[in-house]
């Protein structure tokens, strides 16, 4: 039992982001006490890549962050870096994503690529969003759209890699989220890893991002990935999948997980629970509740009407 | 009439302020800004008029016996389970399992419903205004499921008795179900029913029973039982 928040303005225009995905995951957090943690699409930065970077467990992450630079600068420029706490927090000239992450990854058997992309910074950690934004402060943040989650953990690890969302690794700016349990992640992960992919965590909800990429690298558009996961995953899952100016929701045939629906002029507002939306917003708007076997995507200029899958 | 202001109030809080109304004599209550907290007005078994003013979360009115209550939003998951009698009105949406197994009184939501509006119900009346979700009135056992709209997949899957009446299309039927069109006694029913709540019965209504053919296991239809199970 996880909790679920997305938000996309549909003007394409910079709202206080953080502040909202802040109330919207704080209203779910009975949902999810394990851990919480947001994706947040700021202003692009155009030729620059935002990374964010986890060093290890513990030790001297000071120290470890100078090597990491080391590593990166021997590819591509980089323009800021900053270390907070097991974070590394950095600007780069961009490169090709894999490229860069192998290259990091090379470096140090810790470190970790927990986001990377030209608008994309995932924050998340162990505990609650409150907690969250005391050590990473976010509520300030400004951007267009985002995705939260509040974890309650029923088969993996508590910890900041098993935390959600997950960057999908291999494609900048794609990030997802998840609410229910993937069936089959052991079979497709033997099938994936037998072609070379590596896994990060045990959390079945990693797959969803790779499952993403992968059809995404082998030529389906978004939609169509969306679609294709209907018929692929089996088990429980509401999901949420964010783009670079993308927000869409995908909910499992039999309608296992619930997810809230507010649609506005301005505005699309998605939450596991109507209760997300009415902390952060209590009037003005009708919730209802996301259609079975069904995705909807919304884009920050134009709109797309849910459609089931074929 | 009585009103509970339920700002910055938990769920806990607002039922008790309840009862303690209740206790003392209030058949009249409304509660302000309930902002869809789950749990809300459970176990309530007396004949008492609650009206939410706004979206109420998950369970809400789960095991009542006789209340009244109006919900001027939507609804979350379970809205009215296992009520024995009583009332409930959705002016917005209701999520998933609405009216699930109830035994009598009756439900009436003015919005869609999502996923396994009407489950398992052993009496009671259940009015969808709007359109329903995947596997409405799944092994209904008794009572009454009027969809005004259309249905998603699997209506009125494997049901021992009962009957739904759709007014609109359905995505695709459940197993053993048997369509007809509804007689004279089902059509003044419709009409009645549906006009104590403002709603129109001018639609193409349809009747949907029980096959019976998954009653009792005959060898002969192997088939149907494989396909169900």
């Amino acid at each position: 039992m996880c909790g679920l928040v997305g938000y996309l303005n549909k003007r394409n225009r910079a709202e206080p982001l953080g502040e909202i995905l802040y109330q919207m995951t704080s209203g779910l957090c009975r949902r999810g006490p394990d851990s919480a943690g947001v994706a947040l699409y700021g202003k692009p930065q155009p030729g620059r890549l935002r990374v964010r970077v986890k060093l290890g467990e513990q030790g001297d992450f000071q120290q470890e962050a100078v090597r990491l630079v080391e590593a990166i600068s021997k590819i591509t420029n980089v323009h800021a870096s900053k270390t907070i706490n097991e974070y590394q927090t950095l600007a780069v000239d961009a490169v090709d994503p894999i490229v860069l992450e192998r290259q990091i990854e090379r470096m140090s058997s810790h470190f970790e690529v927990i986001s990377l992309g030209s608008r994309l910074d995932i924050i998340k950690q162990v505990g609650s969003p409150e907690d969250l934004n005391a050590t990473y402060p976010f509520r300030s943040f400004a951007g267009t759209h985002g995705i939260g989650h509040t974890r309650m953990s029923t088969e993996s690890r508590v910890d900041l890699s098993h935390s959600q969302p997950f960057w999908a690794h291999g494609i900048a700016d794609l990030a997802t989220a998840h609410n229910g349990h993937i069936t089959n992640y052991h079979k497709l992960r033997r099938q994936y890893e037998q072609h070379g992919m590596h896994f990060y965590t045990e959390n079945d909800s990693e797959i969803i991002g790779k499952y993403l990429a992968l059809k995404l690298s082998e030529g389906m558009t978004f939609e169509q990935a969306l679609k294709a996961s209907l018929q692929d995953f089996d088990g429980s899952y509401t999901y949420l999948a964010a783009t670079a100016n993308s927000l869409a929701y995908v909910k499992d045939p039999f309608g296992f997980k619930p997810l809230h629906v507010v649609e506005c002029d301005d505005f699309v507002a998605l939450a596991t629970e109507e209760v997300a939306t009415r902390t952060w917003v209590d009037s003005g708007y009708v919730s209802r509740e996301a259609g079975s076997d069904e995705i909807a995507i919304w884009d920050l200029n134009e709109v797309s009407a849910p459609t089931k899958s074929e | 009439m009585e009103t509970i202001d339920a700002k910055g109030k938990s769920s806990r809080e607002i039922n008790r302020e309840i009862r303690r109304l209740m206790e003392q004599g209030s058949r009249q209550i409304r509660v302000l800004s309930p902002r869809a907290l789950h749990n809300l007005a459970v176990g309530i078994v007396e004949p008492v008029e609650i009206a939410f003013e706004g979206s109420v979360g998950s369970y809400c009115g789960g095991m009542v016996d006789g209340p009244s209550i109006r919900i001027q939003g939507s609804a979350g998951w379970g809205l009215a389970e296992c009520m024995m009698s009583g009332s409930f009105v959705v002016e917005g949406n209701a999520g998933s399992s609405v009216a699930a197994s109830i035994r009598g009184g009756t439900v009436v939501v003015h919005g869609n419903a999502a996923a396994r509006a009407g489950i398992a119900m052993k009496g009671g009346l259940l009015v969808i205004e709007g359109d329903c979700g995947y596997m409405a009135g799944f092994m209904m056992q008794k009572g009454t499921l009027i969809v005004c709209g259309n249905s998603a997949d699997a209506l009125a899957d494997s049901m021992y008795e009962g009957t739904v009446y759709l007014g609109g299309e359905a995505r695709s039927l459940g197993n053993d179900t048997n369509v007809s069109e509804p007689d004279e006694q089902d059509w003044s029913f419709l009409r009645r029913t549906l006009a104590r709540h403002g709603i129109s019965a001018d639609r193409p209504f349809k009747k949907i029973v029980a096959g019976r053919r998954l009653w009792n296991f005959e060898k002969q239809e192997f088939g149907l039982w494989k396909e169900v199970l």
